[in-house]
């Protein structure tokens, strides 16, 4: 199946994902995120060569405190010819924190294209429970996932569960996902032409399930397998300065009818590390599980991308959050003799300024050097010290995390004891 | 025709003249050379008064001056900015009287400040009668936080006094005000969340010593 030019169509749609949009749906603490990466992948099969080709990976991502937007892509080029494209457009609503319960609402609409003529559609909605405390969580999830076009798998039932916590810079997340839903075994219902073998087949010859079979075995009415699926993920992600690194690893359990030896475990690995302020390079590589119920296979990848994220602020608009609770971290550390290097994590906002009697209580503003982090290095000599932070021009408050005094200005400032 | 040009030419150089003394009066150089430009004639005659006053009382004028630059960048009117600095200057001069010459500045600010948030003199005697070689500015920080943030006086100075006599370091105050904080922001009663922290502060062995008592080499014993 030759198209002509697929590439320049393909890039150029996936180029123009970088313009980072405009602020008109801008809210308080929203962020717009953009990314196109680039890279091999070689999917394997079992019983079959592993393939490799080149794969472009645009995405999107827009968050608020109530909802989330987001939309990913894949092309996977080979040859002249897009050998599989894959789109999903995801959708997150959020409830108020409510005696530390929130509720979540997600839906996710995607389409795999294999070799621009087999398609298949995917509509799943799951609503989630959420217990959150400072340092942890974790949460409750059921929904349903309804394949449309291609009549493969029947409604796949999603059962989740999983449990967070942060130990200083690091978040471990860890889940559980189970994935319950019937096959029908005809070769033609197949999206990507490897049969489902009925277990009356299986019992006499045990094949896996991404088995080529020959077209005697396909022929017929076929038959329906009830697959049930579990997956059990963990994850740590690291923040450190300018670096994000998330690192992940799972085990698929499973009868070998529905889970091949590629899904059996997988693990990867990605990097972001911001080279300015709004400007990230992203690196990534491992080993994906296949989708069995997408007609996705499992795949081994390596990629290299770019990440360009934009921050919109509203004007005029009610905070929701108060000025101090904006503030995640704030820290300073020595730098040198007589210097701090002050470093805050304040996501959302576009200027942060700091005033202190080191600099004769005229602002000085932060660098932003990432997602939320700000940086900025400042003379201070050892001793008791009065400090102020203002985040975008509003009031002059006492940064958390250190002592504060009454300013006699009806405000406050944080007292600042730096050792000799 | 020429009159109206050399009245055009007059307007002209008049406003450039005006422009320029503006920008003159307001450029970040003149702020540099006079931070206290900002301030109207009569808030600065007040402030360089107390300025004077501290000088002649051998009180460090920094504190003084910082505050009034904190005021003039916090846009503050000018009469708060000089009550705030005779405020400073009035508890600078009675930590002082309770401290001693030898007092450094640090700890002289420190006690300022606790005497602004309600410590008394007395409970700053009590404090700093007892102390050995060791800098008295971290306990005082801790303490004017902590009456700032809620805990009654008289509960934050008796547990400030007793860890002090325990022989606390500068890390156990800091560590003791983090848990504090922690805590009321959690919901627990300021006094309760002090009381609660402080037992979990190790004794640090018998440092309490009798007044006159204290080492040599101490700041006291040098000056005395």
């Amino acid at each position: 199946m030759l198209v002509p030019k697929p590439h320049a169509t393909a890039i150029a749609g996936m180029l123009a994902l970088l313009v980072p949009g405009q602020r008109a749906m801008a809210q308080n603490a929203s962020e717009l995120e953009t990314r196109l990466e680039a890279g091999a992948l070689t999917t394997s099969r079992t019983g079959q060569i592993p393939q490799s080709t080149f794969q472009l990976v645009p995405g999107f991502r827009f968050a608020t405190p109530r909802f989330t937007a987001s939309g990913s892509a894949a092309a996977w080029l080979g040859g002249q010819q897009m050998q599989l494209g894959d789109a999903s457009a995801a959708l997150q609503a959020f409830t108020p924190l409510l005696y530390g319960i929130r509720a979540e609402v997600a839906t996710n609409a995607s389409r795999v294209v294999r070799d621009l003529a087999v398609e298949s559609d995917q509509i799943d909605a799951e609503g989630r429970l959420h217990f959150m405390r400072q340092r942890g969580g974790l949460w409750l999830g059921a929904g349903v996932a309804r394949p449309l076009r291609v009549a493969a798998v029947s409604n796949v039932n999603v059962s989740s569960g999983g449990i967070w916590t942060r130990f200083g810079a690091a978040t471990l997340r860890g889940s559980v996902t189970s994935f319950l839903f019937t096959k029908i075994a005809s070769r033609a219902d197949s999206i990507d032409g490897s049969a489902v073998v009925c277990p009356a087949h299986v019992s006499a010859s045990p094949a896996p399930a991404d088995a080529t079979v020959g077209p005697a075995d396909a022929v017929g009415t076929g038959c329906r397998h009830t697959s049930r699926l579990t997956d059990v993920e963990s994850s740590v992600k690291w923040e450190h300065h300018l670096m994000e690194v998330t690192v992940r690893g799972g085990q698929r359990f499973g009868d070998r009818l529905d889970v091949t030896s590629e899904s059996r475990q997988w693990a990867s690995a990605q990097a972001a590390i911001w080279v300015s302020s709004q400007l990230a390079a992203v690196a990534g590589g491992g080993r994906e599980p296949a989708q069995p119920t997408r007609g996705l296979p499992a795949r081994s990848f390596g990629s290299l991308g770019l990440m360009l994220a934009y921050w919109p602020i509203p004007r005029g608009t009610v905070p929701v959050e108060t000025p101090e609770s904006m503030v995640h971290a704030f820290a300073l550390r020595a730098a040198g003799p007589n210097t701090q290097r002050v470093t805050a994590r304040i996501g959302g906002v576009e200027k942060v300024e700091i005033m202190g009697d080191f600099s004769d209580w005229q602002p000085m503003p932060l660098i932003r050097r990432g997602r939320d982090l700000w940086e900025l290095l400042v003379p201070v000599a050892p001793g008791v010290h009065q400090i102020n932070l203002r985040i975008d021009g509003g009031q002059w408050i006492a940064p958390p995390g250190m002592p504060t005094l009454r300013d006699g200005f009806n405000g406050e400032v944080g007292v600042l004891v730096i050792g000799r | 025709m020429s009159m109206t040009r050399r009245m055009m030419a007059v307007l002209v150089l008049s406003a450039g003249a005006a422009t320029a003394a503006w920008a003159q009066d307001v450029s970040p150089a003149a702020r540099e050379l006079d931070p206290l430009g900002r301030l109207s004639e009569g808030s600065r005659y007040q402030i360089e008064l107390i300025l004077d006053s501290a000088r002649v009382a051998g009180l460090p004028t920094a504190p003084l001056e910082s505050k009034a630059l904190e005021g003039i960048s916090k846009r503050v009117d000018g009469r708060r900015i000089v009550s705030a600095v005779r405020m400073v200057f009035r508890s600078l001069r009675d930590a002082r009287s309770v401290l001693g010459a030898p007092a450094t500045p640090d700890e002289l600010n420190a006690a300022a400040s606790a005497l602004r948030v309600g410590v008394t003199r007395a409970e700053l005697a009590h404090l700093t009668q007892i102390r050995r070689d060791r800098s008295v500015t971290m306990p005082l920080v801790v303490l004017s936080d902590l009456i700032t943030r809620g805990v009654p006086r008289d509960t934050a100075s008796q547990t400030i006094l007793q860890l002090w006599q325990r022989g606390a370091a500068d890390d156990d105050f800091s560590g003791l005000w983090r848990g504090v904080e922690r805590d009321i922001v959690s919901g627990t009663d300021p006094g309760v969340a002090l009381l609660n922290r402080a037992r979990e502060v190790p004794p640090r062995g018998p440092s309490s010593q009798p007044e006159g008592s204290r080492p040599e080499g101490s700041t006291e014993n040098r000056n005395s």
